[in-house]
């Protein structure tokens, strides 16, 4: 097995950057309890649909990609 | 009258659910026994007899502590997944935040939020290391660089803390749940699924387990897809039109599109997010089921399952929950004659069972509900015996060479006590107050069990002394602050203020316990210190590759 201590240390960055890329996104949420997030109670147009209930399904859709990319990277660096 | 009736019965409900609904128990407060609902037992009865076959096939299997453990790892990635969704769904997942988004809209996502955000954490930071490290239990990972009897009493002392305390919620909350949905007796309703548990996990251990959460995972799945399509086919798909028709409903009209409702302070809304998330990810009958695959990629596939599941559940639930504000509101049928909604808030989610698809619907739902109390209940058992008979008996009394059968029995042995103990505790607890109860897993979850695992796997400089030191601070303070809450000062003993403000104090008591663990650690001098610090080369190569370091080849990361 051709592994060197720098992928060791690649990977657990990698592993890093998820989680804090995960970590920001997910506290952002309480942004909808702030002034700062105000505009989020606005309606998307005619709909009824808030960029807060936006925001909830994006999350989630944008959650379940990160772990979609974290899981092809580590396929390749597998195979690599 | 009744719409005044309901905006009062909305403000008390907002100050009572905005503590309880959090909870893991998903009934709270004396319930009205309702009559016996035939056709949710027999969809039950349906369940009981296919789960039971499952569990005779799985004891011919489980002859060893391996199979009774870990399914004898072999376990594929897409059923494990499944399986951690129907281990994590819970009853209070389903009634509880659809009951809260009832009450207060959007408010109500943060439940699940906060709940689905920890599965991505699971499979970025520890799936695929703690599986290759451990055995059966996440005490196996800590122990593997630590000096392993201190450690493995602390870890274990506290993964039975959280199995108890979660326990006792479920119970308290099944019993309730059982007596509104099936109309049976609360100390039957405990028999019956202390019973049916210690029927699966005794006989059929984490296979049979396992199989029961897959089959709950998917009856929860397409209850809440039938009822959503359902829902959404009433107002020609468009979800739009079920807000719109939500906002007509509610008092608090289009308010309740966004947040503010419930809770006002972010500093709350943090506390929930801390504990939700870093809570979740240490719960030890969650961590558990990652040694039920059999390779490091499987345990990743796992969590990435998980997520793909949980995910869907709680975009159905947003359904469910602004469906049950425009289909139960106005329908005077699920209001008694104080105007308050029949079972209280949790109970919404039955009754847009019963609005969209009658009683076949709410039947199936009902039986659904019982199902998932035992799938839960049925992890939590396993995980409890597990630390008594693997963490206590087999590593630290017998040094880690058990005799094979005596450990076997024991676990039987423990999985029969824990399953006395949580009828004996439900019935102790069945009028009382157990929201605080439920808060403390989480809690402790995220302040003992994260932080440990995480600097075990992260970091060279963790030490036996660092580790035992914080855990028993993040334990205490955890506890400490909970009593001084809202839940235990003013719910419980009757205070007129808390001397501390929030519910969950993960916030503070996680970083407090991070802080213990690293300076402890930095000022450890002692020779186990050496020991810790070296062992850490070693595992960390293990932890990524699944394999022994080619010597000359590791380092601290």
């Amino acid at each position: 097995m051709n592994v060197t201590e720098a992928e060791l240390k690649q990977r657990t960055r990698r592993r890093f950057f998820f989680t804090g890329l995960h970590l920001c996104l997910y506290f952002s949420f309480s942004l909808n309890w702030t002034v700062w997030g105000n505009f989020l109670a606005d309606r998307l147009g005619a709909s009824h649909i808030t960029g807060s209930l936006l925001m909830f399904i994006s999350l989630i859709l944008i959650f379940i990609a990160l772990e979609s990319v974290f899981l092809w990277l580590s396929r390749q660096g597998e195979r690599s | 009258m009744r719409h005044l009736l309901r905006n009062s019965f909305l403000i008390w409900m907002c100050s009572l659910q905005a503590h309880s609904a959090l909870a893991a128990g998903a009934i709270e407060g004396e319930v009205t026994r309702q009559p016996v609902n035939q056709t949710a037992i027999i969809m039950f009865l349906i369940f009981v007899v296919a789960t039971l076959f499952i569990t005779w096939r799985a004891s011919r299997a489980t002859t060893t502590s391996s199979v009774f453990y870990n399914a004898g790892g072999q376990i594929t990635g897409a059923q494990n997944g499944m399986a951690i969704a129907g281990d994590f769904m819970s009853a209070a997942s389903f009634l509880g935040i659809t009951g809260l988004m009832f009450i207060g809209g959007f408010d109500g996502l943060i439940l699940s939020l906060g709940a689905f955000g920890a599965w991505p954490v699971l499979m970025f930071l520890f799936a695929k290391r703690v599986r290759n490290l451990g055995s059966f239990t996440f005490i196996d990972v800590i122990s593997q660089r630590l000096e392993r009897n201190p450690i493995r009493l602390v870890t274990a002392f506290s993964t039975i803390v959280v199995v108890v305390m979660y326990l006792i919620a479920q119970m308290v909350g099944a019993g309730k749940l059982i007596q509104l949905l099936f109309g049976l007796p609360y100390e039957l309703a405990l028999i019956i699924v202390s019973g049916l548990v210690l029927g699966y996990v005794a006989f059929g251990g984490m296979l049979a387990t396992t199989w029961v959460q897959i089959i709950k995972a998917i009856l929860l799945l397409t209850g809440v897809t039938l009822i959503a399509f359902l829902l959404l086919a009433r107002l020609d798909f468009s979800f739009s039109g079920l807000l719109e028709q939500a906002t007509l409903n509610h008092p608090k009209g289009e308010a309740i599109l966004s947040s503010g409702v419930i809770f006002k302070d972010p500093v709350q809304i943090l506390t929930i997010q801390v504990s939700m998330l870093f809570g979740t990810v240490g719960l030890p009958h969650i961590l558990m089921r990652l040694f039920t695959v059999p390779d490091m990629r499987q345990a990743k596939l796992s969590a990435y399952y998980a997520s793909l599941f949980i995910g869907y559940f709680y975009i159905a639930l947003l359904v469910l929950g602004f469906g049950a504000i425009a289909f139960v509101y106005n329908a005077p049928e699920f209001f008694d004659e104080s105007g308050r909604l029949i079972g209280g808030s949790n109970m919404a989610a039955i009754h847009i069972a019963s609005a969209v698809g009658g009683d076949v619907l709410t039947g199936f739902m009902s039986a659904v509900c019982f199902a998932t109390i035992l799938a839960v209940v049925a992890g939590l058992t396993l995980s409890g015996a597990a630390a008594i008979s693997h963490d206590v008996y087999a590593e630290v009394l017998k040094q880690g060479e058990p005799d094979p059968k005596t450990e076997l029995r024991l676990t039987r042995i423990s999985v029969f006590l824990i399953g006395l103990a949580a009828v004996l505790l439900g019935i102790a607890f069945q009028h009382e107050n157990v929201a605080f109860i439920a808060t403390i897993p989480m809690v402790v979850s995220a302040s003992v069990t994260f932080p440990m695992l995480l600097l075990s796997l992260f970091w060279g400089g963790f030490t036996t002394r660092g580790a035992i030191w914080g855990a028993l601070v993040g334990l205490s303070t955890s506890i400490v602050l909970i009593v001084l809450g809202p839940q235990v000062w003013v719910s419980v003993l009757g205070n007129s203020e808390a001397l501390f403000p929030y519910d969950y104090p993960a916030l503070f008591t996680m970083p407090l316990a991070f802080a213990v663990m690293i300076a402890v650690s930095k000022l450890d001098a002692s020779p186990r210190a050496a020991t810790d610090r070296d062992n850490y080369q070693a595992l960390l190569w293990r932890a990524e590759f699944g394999e022994s370091a080619p010597s000359g080849q590791a380092g601290s990361v």
